[in-house]
C-alpha cells in the first residue's frame, strides 16, 4: 500500500480515485458519494457484481478488498483508495475459468446465476485464508449469500468439489 | 466533501471543525444503508478506514485495547467467548469485514449484538477530541434509544476489554443466520466470582440485569438461584411489541436464554 | 454431517424407472435427452459476463423514476408537475394524459392504470414518470410533484371490505368474483359421516422476493420501440403494453435480458409500459430505470394470503367420504390473475385424495393491500397446507397412523379427482412409499439429544395438474431452423427465468433431430425473432414449449432426410440423422453432414425450417360444479418427507432431514430436475417457517431483506431427492414438469412435522418460533 497522505476531495467535488483492480493499476475521478457498487457497475462497466437488496443482506454485491469479502453497495468509492479489488470478472486468467468457476457449472449450482458472481468471490476468500474448511467453516463463509433458486445444496457441493481440486493440485 | 485522513490527529481536527456537519464513515452498515434508502445525506464524509492505529489490538495489563475500527472479523477471533460469538453472528463475512466496534456503539440499536457481550465484560469506552480522552463505562455510554454520550467532536478510540472473565453468549431470531436478534444475551463471571447479565434488543438500548445479579451476588449460582434470577430478569425488562416479535414471547425466549447460559457457566 | 450427495453421476443412478410405462410410449436410449448436460448459460453467469435488465444501462441514457401512492385509498384531485419540471437535469415528467392508449392493463381484468388519473387504491399505485440525465435528478424531482389527494377510508381486511357500508374500492365494489365446486352431496355425506374434522387456516402474504430487481430499457426509433424488460410471458406483455400505449403491434419489440427469477412475480406488467410511455415522448433516447429492493417490494403483486375454513369427513376406518371448504382470498388492490388462482385452488382442494363428495366454495375480496396474483403453487400451494393439516387432524381422531390414512385414500390410475376428470397413470402411492422407505417410517424414532427437544415426522403428498387448464388457450409454438453452417438454430418466445429453460430446448431439439447439443443454437424470448410459446409459468414450459420444439425439430428432420435421401439416392425410411449426420443405416458409409445438407437443401429451394405448434386440449370448467372431464392434460405427483426438531423452550425449529420424490415423466436433464426440487422445497421453507410480509395500514412494514426473511444457506438442509420417470404419452419423450410441486409439497410436511412433534397444528403461516410457542402454551 502506497504510504497514506491526508486526502479530500477536490474543490469540483470529485475524488482522485487511485486503486488496483483485477490487477490493473486505476486512476480516474469519482463523485465521492457513489457507492463501490454504482461505480464498478456505471462508471467502469464492471457490471458482474450485482445490487439486490441494497442493505447488506444478500452478498450478491460482494467484491474482494484486500482478499477480503466486502459488500460493496455499503462503501463509498473513495473507500479503495489504494487498495486491491477483485471483481468476478478478474477471476478467469486469459479465457481460463477458476477452478471455483468451473465447479460450480459443473455441479449445477448456477440457476438464474444472479447470486452466482457473490458467491464465487465468497468462496475463493473462504479458501484462499482456510484451503480445507469444514461443513461448519463453509457455511460461515457462505451464509452472507442468499440464493432464491437453487436451495444451496449443490452450491456447498461445488464449494467442496473446489476445496478438494485445489487441495489435489498443492501436491 | 470527503476525507480520508492518515491519522487520528487530523480525523479529530476535522471533526471538531465540522460538528455534527461531518459524519465518521467506517464500514458504512448503518450510515451507507441510510443513504441507499435515501434517509441520509452527509454533507461531509471523514472515512477513518485508512487510519492503520484504528485498527489495532493490544494487549494491556491483563485488558484488552481494541481500536475504535476493529472489525467484526477480527472480533470474531479473540478468545474471549461473548465477544466473539456475538461478532459472528453479526450479518455475514462481508458486514464482518466492513462493520467496527466503534459504529456499532456510536449507533447504538437496541438489537446492537456486539453491545450485550460489551456491556457483561464491563467494557470501557474512550471518547476522544481535539479536546482530549476520557474514558467511560459503556453502560454509562448509552443514554437512550439510539443516543449516545458520544460529543458532536468525539470519537471512539478505543474499547477496553478484560480478558479473564468467563463468558457466553446466545441469539435469538428468526432464521440460521443473518439475523437481527429477538434477543440476544451474554454472561459473565468476573475472577471475583460476581456475574453479569447483559440484554439487547429488550429496552430501548443495551442493558444490564442489576436486579438479577445482585440476587446472584448475594446466594452465588446454583440452580435455584440460576430460577430466580431468570424470573428476575422476566420482570426487570421491558420489552414492545414489534413486528419481529411480540413483548411476551420477548420476556419468556430472555428468560430461557439466560437460564440456558448461566447454566453453561456452571458447569463450565 | 452429511454430505450432499447429488452428484451428477449420482443423480442419473438415482432415477428410479417404475414398471409402469404406457407400453404404447417407448423412450428407448438416448443420447441428449436424459443427460445432465451443462447449462448452456452457466459460462456467462460464472463469469459476470451475462447481461441482465439493470446491466445494460449506460450513463449517457436518461433515467426514470416513478411516483407512487401516498395513500393505500384515495382520489386524486390534481397532479402539478411544474416544479419538478423546472429542476434542472429533467427532462420529462409525465402523467396519465401522456400515456397515448388505454392506460390500462391487467393479466385477465384491465382494471389497472399505468398512470392513475381518478383514484388510488394502494400505496403501489403510479402516478407520475420522471425522466432525468441521472437517478438523483429523477429522486430529487419526485419530492417536487404536489398531488392533491382526497384520502379515502382504507378496507383492510376481508371483513371491513365486505360490510354493507363499505367504501368501494372498484366501482363493482368489493368482490372480485367466486368460484364453485359441486361433486357430489357433501353436506349429506357430511353428516352421515363416522368422523369430521374441522378447522380454519390463515396463510400469508409471501413475496417473491427474486434477486434481479425489476429494471430495463426502452428506445423509440420514430419506427419500433424495443423494450428491454424481464418478464415469463413475452408476447402477452407486448399486447398489453400495446394497448395500454396505443402502439400498432407491428411497431412493438420486446426482448427479454437474462432474467434473475421470476417465481410468478414477473407475470404481471411491471416496468415495461413507463419505459415505454417515456421513450414514445422521447424520440430517439434511450430510457432506463430500475427499481430499488423497498420498491420492488411495495409495487408487486403478492401471493394470495387465504383463510381456508376445511371440513373434513371420514368412515371409522379413515375413508374419506366428504369436504367441505371454503376459502377467502384476500385480492388486495386489483384483480390480476386472481380469479384463475381461486380456480386453482378449488380445484386442487383435495389434493392428491379421493374424496367422492366435495364441496368448495371460493370468495375473492379486494382490499387496499397489495395486489395479488400468480406466485409458484398459484392457490395450490395454500390449500396443500389446508388438506394435509386436516389429514392430519383426522387421522389424530380415528387413533390412525397419518401415513396409513393418507395411502388409504390416494388417487389411483383411473381414478377421478376433484374436478371430475380421471386421471389414467396416477404415481402418488409410489411417490409417497418411496419417501416413506427412505426415512424409514416404520422405524421413525422420537429419542432426543435432550428432553427440551421434541422430534417430529411430517408427510405430504401432491396431486396438481399441469399447465393453465380448462380451456385456457395456452399454446406454445417453435421454430427449427439449419444454418449453412450446420448448426441446428431453435427459436422459442419462451422467457428463460433461471429455471434452465434454455437447456430443455436444446437437449429435445437435438435429441429429436440427432445432433450433439453443441451443434444447437437456442434463440429466446424476442418478439422480433421468436414464436409465441405462451408463460413461463403453471409448470407448463416442459411439456407445452417442450412439445412444439419436439414438433418442430420433427418436422424439419423429416425434411432433412428427405434431402439427404435424394441426393444420396438412398431410400428415406432407410435413412437416420445420428451425431450431426444422416446416413443410411445398413450402409453407413453412405453419409452427408448436416452442412452439406444444408448447402444442398438451400440449392434446391427447401426452407430448412419447420414451425411446431402445441395447443393443450383441456376443457372449461362448468362454472357451477367445476366440473371438467379435462381440466389439464396431464397431473403431476410427488410426496415429501420431513424430520424436525422443535425447541418447545423457544419454538425454534431445526430440520434434520428432508426428502422429496417427484415423478416428472422423463427428466430431460436430471441435474436441472433435482435444481427445480431443492430450489421449490427451500422456498417452501421460507413459506413454512420464516417468509411473511407485514402489512399495516396498507403499508409494508418490512420491504427489505433485512426484515423479510428469506432461507440461508444454514436454513437449507441436505435435501434428498428422489426422480421418478413414469413417462407421460404427451409429453415430449414422456416428460410432463416439475416447477411448482416441490414447493407444493414443503409447507405441508414441515407444519406436519410440527404437528407430529407437539402435538398442535400451526394454523397461522409462517410459524415462527413464536408461534410455535404459542401453540405449545396453547396446549
Amino acid at each position: 500500500m502506497k504510504k497514506p497522505v491526508n486526502a479530500k476531495s477536490t474543490r469540483n467535488g470529485f475524488w482522485a480515485l487511485r486503486f488496483k483492480l483485477n490487477g490493473r493499476k486505476i486512476s480516474t475521478r469519482v463523485p465521492p458519494t457513489r457507492t463501490l457498487l454504482d461505480f464498478l457497475r456505471l462508471e467502469l462497466g464492471l457490471t458482474g457484481t450485482k445490487g439486490a437488496c441494497l442493505e447488506g443482506e444478500c452478498g450478491s454485491c460482494y467484491v474482494l478488498v484486500d482478499g477480503k469479502p466486502m459488500n460493496s453497495c455499503l462503501m463509498l468509492a473513495p473507500q479503495v483508495q489504494d487498495r486491491e479489488v477483485t471483481t468476478i470478472e478478474g477471476l478467469a486468467q486469459n479465457k481460463k475459468l477458476d477452478v471455483i468457476q468451473q465447479k460450480f457449472i459443473d455441479c449445477g449450482a448456477v440457476q438464474c446465476g444472479y447470486c452466482t458472481p457473490g458467491l464465487i468471490l465468497s468462496a475463493k476468500a473462504l479458501l484462499a485464508e482456510n484451503p480445507h474448511p469444514t461443513r461448519e467453516e463453509f457455511l460461515v463463509g457462505m451464509e452472507g449469500n442468499i440464493c432464491r433458486c437453487t436451495g444451496y445444496n449443490k452450491i456447498l457441493r461445488a464449494c467442496e468439489q473446489a476445496a478438494d481440486a485445489m487441495g489435489l493440485k498443492k501436491k | 466533501m470527503f476525507y480520508q485522513p492518515k491519522d487520528i490527529q487530523k480525523a479529530l481536527e476535522l471533526k471538531a471543525e465540522l460538528k455534527e456537519r461531518g459524519a465518521f464513515l467506517a464500514g458504512g452498515t448503518d450510515l451507507v444503508v441510510l443513504m441507499n434508502h435515501g434517509k441520509a445525506a452527509p454533507e461531509n464524509f471523514i472515512d477513518l478506514t485508512h487510519i492503520l492505529e484504528l485498527r489495532a489490538i493490544h494487549k494491556h495489563n491483563g485488558t484488552l485495547e481494541l481500536a475504535g475500527n476493529v472489525t467484526h472479523a477480527q472480533t470474531g477471533k479473540l478468545p474471549i467467548r461473548c465477544l466473539a460469538q456475538a461478532s459472528l453472528s453479526v450479518g455475514g463475512p462481508g458486514i464482518r469485514e466492513l462493520g467496527t466496534i466503534a459504529g456499532n456503539l456510536a449507533t447504538a440499536s437496541p438489537a446492537g449484538d456486539g453491545s450485550a457481550a460489551l456491556l457483561a465484560l464491563d467494557a470501557e469506552v474512550e471518547l476522544t477530541s481535539v479536546r482530549g480522552s476520557r474514558r467511560l463505562l459503556l453502560d454509562k455510554f448509552f443514554l437512550g434509544y439510539r443516543k449516545t454520550a458520544l460529543a458532536a467532536d468525539e470519537m471512539i478510540t478505543k474499547v477496553i476489554i478484560p480478558t479473564n472473565y468467563q463468558t457466553d453468549w446466545g441469539k435469538n431470531g428468526k432464521r440460521g443466520a443473518m439475523n437481527i436478534s429477538i434477543v440476544a444475551a451474554a454472561v459473565a463471571i468476573t475472577p471475583k466470582k460476581e456475574v453479569r447479565i447483559a440484554l439487547a434488543s429488550v429496552a430501548a438500548t443495551p442493558i444490564r440485569c442489576y436486579q438479577a445479579e445482585k440476587l446472584l451476588a448475594k446466594n452465588g449460582l446454583t440452580a435455584e438461584t440460576i430460577r430466580q434470577a431468570v424470573q428476575t430478569v422476566r420482570t426487570e425488562i421491558k420489552p414492545i411489541t414489534d413486528h419481529r416479535a411480540s413483548a411476551d414471547y420477548k420476556v419468556h425466549v430472555t428468560g430461557v436464554m439466560v437460564r440456558r447460559l448461566l447454566e453453561n457457566l456452571v458447569k463450565a | 454431517m452429511n454430505r450432499p450427495t447429488d452428484t451428477l453421476g449420482e443423480s442419473a443412478a438415482r432415477l428410479h424407472v417404475t414398471a409402469k410405462s404406457s407400453g404404447a410410449y417407448e423412450t428407448g436410449p438416448m443420447k441428449v435427452v436424459g443427460k445432465s448436460a451443462l447449462r448452456l448459460d452457466a459460462v456467462g453467469k460464472a463469469t459476470g459476463a451475462t447481461k441482465y435488465g439493470q446491466d445494460l444501462f449506460d450513463k449517457k441514457f436518461l433515467f426514470a423514476k416513478v411516483l407512487r401512492s401516498a395513500h393505500p385509498h384515495a382520489e386524486i384531485l390534481g397532479i402539478d408537475t411544474r416544479a419538478a419540471k423546472k429542476l434542472p437535469g429533467v427532462v420529462a415528467v409525465l402523467t396519465h394524459k401522456d400515456v397515448p392508449g388505454t392506460n390500462l392493463h391487467g393479466l385477465i381484468r384491465r382494471d389497472q392504470e399505468v398512470l392513475c388519473s381518478k383514484k388510488v387504491r394502494y400505496r403501489g399505485d403510479a402516478l407520475a414518470i420522471v425522466v432525468a440525465k441521472t437517478e438523483e435528478v429523477a429522486v430529487a424531482a419526485l419530492e417536487k410533484i404536489q398531488v392533491d389527494y382526497k384520502p379515502l377510508p382504507s378496507v383492510l381486511t376481508m371483513e371491513d371490505a365486505l360490510r354493507v357500508d363499505a367504501p368501494k374500492i372498484h366501482a363493482e365494489g368489493n368482490v372480485l368474483g367466486e368460484k364453485h365446486l359441486r361433486r357430489g352431496d357433501a353436506p349429506r355425506a357430511m353428516r352421515d359421516a363416522d368422523v369430521v374434522v374441522e378447522d380454519t387456516i390463515q396463510t400469508q402474504t409471501v413475496d417473491h422476493a427474486f434477486l434481479d430487481l425489476e429494471a430495463g430499457r426502452a428506445r423509440y426509433d420514430g419506427k419500433m420501440l424495443t423494450i428491454e424488460v424481464s418478464g415469463q410471458w413475452l408476447h402477452e406483455e407486448r399486447r398489453l403494453i400495446a394497448l395500454a400505449l396505443g402502439q400498432p403491434l407491428e411497431k412493438l419489440r420486446i426482448i427479454q435480458p437474462a432474467t434473475g427469477g421470476a417465481f410468478g412475480g414477473r407475470e404481471d406488467i411491471s416496468i415495461q409500459i413507463y419505459l415505454g410511455a417515456a421513450a414514445l415522448k422521447l424520440k430517439g433516447k434511450m430510457i432506463c430505470l430500475r427499481y430499488s429492493r423497498s420498491e420492488s417490494t411495495i409495487v408487486r403483486h403478492k401471493r394470495h394470503p387465504i383463510r381456508i375454513h376445511y371440513k373434513l369427513g371420514a368412515k371409522k376406518d379413515g375413508t374419506l367420504v366428504a369436504a367441505q371448504i371454503t376459502f377467502y382470498v384476500d385480492k388486495g388492490a386489483y384483480a390480476s390473475t386472481g380469479i384463475a388462482v381461486m380456480r386453482k385452488a378449488s380445484s386442487h382442494a383435495t389434493g392428491p385424495y379421493k374424496v367422492p363428495n366435495v364441496w368448495v366454495d371460493v370468495l375473492g375480496v379486494f382490499t387496499n393491500n397489495n395486489p395479488c396474483g400468480a406466485m409458484r403453487g398459484f392457490g395450490a400451494a395454500q390449500t396443500a397446507i389446508a388438506y394435509e393439516g386436516l389429514m392430519d387432524r383426522l387421522a389424530v381422531k380415528l387413533g390412525m397412523d397419518q401415513a396409513e390414512l393418507r395411502r388409504k385414500n390416494l388417487v389411483k390410475s383411473g381414478d377421478e379427482v376433484t374436478t371430475g376428470q380421471v386421471v389414467p397413470y396416477a404415481t402418488a402411492t409410489e411417490c409417497f412409499d418411496a419417501v416413506l422407505q427412505r426415512i424409514d417410517w416404520k422405524n421413525r424414532s422420537y429419542d432426543t439429544p435432550a428432553p427440551h427437544l421434541k422430534r417430529g415426522y411430517g408427510i405430504s403428498i401432491v396431486c396438481f395438474g399441469l399447465g393453465y387448464g380448462d380451456g385456457f388457450p395456452d399454446a406454445s409454438r417453435a421454430r427449427c431452423r439449419l444454418t449453412p453452417d450446420g448448426i441446428l438454430e431453435v427459436y422459442s418466445g419462451a422467457c428463460d427465468v433461471g429455471q434452465g429453460l434454455i437447456n430443455m430446448i436444446a437437449q429435445i431439439a437435438a435429441e429429436e433431430v440427432g445432433v450433439p447439443l453443441e451443434k444447437v443454437r437456442p434463440i429466446l424470448s424476442d418478439t422480433a425473432l421468436t414464436p409465441e410459446s405462451g408463460s413461463s409459468s403453471a409448470t407448463r414450459q416442459t411439456y407445452f414449449t417442450g412439445s412444439a420444439v419436439h414438433i418442430a425439430a420433427s418436422e424439419l428432420k423429416t425434411q432433412l432426410r428427405d434431402i439427404a435421401a435424394s441426393h444420396l439416392q438412398e431410400l428415406v425410411y432407410e435413412i437416420k440423422i445420428e451425431n450431426g449426420a444422416a446416413f443410411n443405416v445398413h450402409r453407413p458409409e453412405r453419409r452427408m453432414t448436416l452442412k452439406e445438407i444444408a448447402r444442398v437443401g438451400k440449392k434446391r429451394g427447401f426452407s430448412l425450417e419447420a414451425m411446431g405448434v402445441y395447443k393443450p386440449p383441456t376443457m372449461p370448467e362448468n362454472t357451477q360444479t367445476g366440473q371438467s372431464m379435462r381440466a389439464f392434460v396431464t397431473y403431476l405427483f410427488g410426496s415429501h418427507a420431513c424430520q424436525l426438531l422443535v425447541d418447545t423452550e423457544t419454538g425454534e425449529v431445526k430440520i434434520e432431514r428432508y426428502i422429496a420424490c417427484h415423478d416428472v415423466g422423463k427428466a430431460i436433464n436430471p441435474d436441472q430436475v433435482i435444481g427445480q426440487i431443492q430450489g421449490g422445497v427451500a422456498q417452501g421453507i421460507g413459506m413454512a417457517l420464516m417468509e411473511e410480509v407485514v402489512m399495516k395500514d396498507g403499508k409494508i412494514m418490512n420491504p427489505g431483506f433485512t426484515d423479510y426473511i428469506l432461507p440461508t444457506i444454514r436454513d437449507i438442509p441436505e435435501i434428498e431427492c428422489i426422480v421418478m420417470e413414469n413417462p407421460d404419452p404427451g409429453g415430449p419423450f414422456g416428460a410432463r414438469g416439475v416447477g411448482e410441486p416441490p414447493l407444493i409439497g414443503t409447507g405441508p410436511a414441515i407444519l406436519s412435522a410440527i404437528y407430529d412433534a407437539i402435538g398442535t397444528p400451526i394454523r397461522e403461516l409462517p410459524a415462527t418460533p413464536e408461534r410455535v410457542w404459542r401453540a405449545l402454551l396453547a396446549h
